[in-house]
């Protein structure tokens, strides 16, 4: 019995710290990535980029709207009164 | 068949009233409307700061298109529970960002962190300097409020959820804060926070770190023309 423990322990250790390592490692990843941004950057491209790949400026109504496009539908979030009162 | 359908839409609508969707507003349409105010003091503050207010949305709105302002949420509102009028300049953004693996990886208390010290802390100093509100003796301090789509939630079939983190700090430990005289730890333990999942409060205290991070005030989305006449800073 205690022999089984000790190993559960040993093994629970073990995977403790292999998480804590990769936790820390993919936080620092996306610590320093500054690529992270957003689900309308790709669809503002397909709007506006000309075929020929030239000239792709991108406006504010274009994000506007590649970000309706690629909205992925309607989220669960708190309501304003949970936080505020006016 | 019929009442099937109607059974289904009334669902729909039920689930439309029930999940409050934060949508995107134009810079005037970010302003709290002046009829919502419940004090004569919340209406002054926001009647004599309109212009500033205005032209502090349209900047977000300008200069950072990877940020969009909830409907009404710039304003002077007081937190929840408080019994006095204290009114906190105030501004809720949700953070335009999809999936990320690196970001997924993070527990609930990290992603907290990161998305305020990303732009919580740069949202708070752009309203720090807004001298003339944060200079009126009405305004006790300031407030954001960020919300972000919780990792695992946009999957197909599956009705997203945004995590939303909110804070409120007065305006001594602000300015201090942002002039480095108030460590990250002594400003975190003045401030006060809630963290939301969905629309469940996430209870106890999240242990919120704060560091520097310049990405929101250096990111440029490549090719992107700010309106002619807007000054992004």
């Amino acid at each position: 019995m205690r022999a089984w423990f000790s190993l559960a322990s040993f093994f629970g250790g073990v995977m403790m710290l292999t998480a804590a390592c990769a936790t820390s490692e993919e936080w620092a990843e996306w610590r320093n990535h500054t690529t992270h941004f957003a689900s309308g950057e790709h669809g503002m491209f397909s709007l506006r980029n000309n075929k020929d790949g030239s000239n792709p400026r991108v406006t504010r109504t274009d994000v506007e709207a590649a970000r309706q496009q690629n909205w992925w539908g309607k989220a669960i979030t708190v309501d304003p009164s949970q936080i505020f009162q006016n | 068949m019929t009442s099937r359908y109607c059974v289904t839409v009334g669902a729909l609508l039920v689930m439309g009233l029930v999940f409050t969707v934060p949508a995107f507003a134009a810079p005037e349409d970010a302003l709290m409307p002046l009829e919502k105010y419940t004090t004569a003091k919340a209406k002054s503050l926001a009647t004599a700061h309109r212009r500033e207010l205005l032209k502090f949305s349209e900047e977000i709105y300008n200069c950072l298109p990877w940020l969009s302002v909830a409907p009404g949420r710039i304003g002077f509102p007081k937190a929840k529970d408080s019994t006095t009028d204290d009114r906190y300049l105030s501004t809720w953004v949700i953070i335009d960002q999809r999936e990320d693996p690196a970001f997924a990886a993070l527990p609930q208390e990290r992603r907290v962190s990161a998305m305020f010290s990303r732009y919580g802390v740069d949202m708070l100093r752009r309203m720090a300097a807004l001298t003339d509100v944060l200079n009126d003796s009405g305004v006790s301090g300031l407030s954001v409020v960020l919300s972000w789509l919780k990792p695992g939630t946009s999957q197909p079939g599956q009705q997203p959820v945004n995590e939303t983190f909110a804070l409120f700090v007065d305006k001594g430990t602000i300015v201090d804060f942002l002039a480095k005289r108030v460590p990250p730890k002594e400003f975190t333990s003045r401030a006060k926070f809630y963290l939301f999942d969905g629309m469940d409060q996430v209870a106890g205290r999240v242990p919120l770190e704060v560091w520097e991070d310049s990405f929101n005030s250096t990111f440029k989305v490549a090719n992107y023309e700010p309106p002619k006449g807007a000054q992004c800073q």
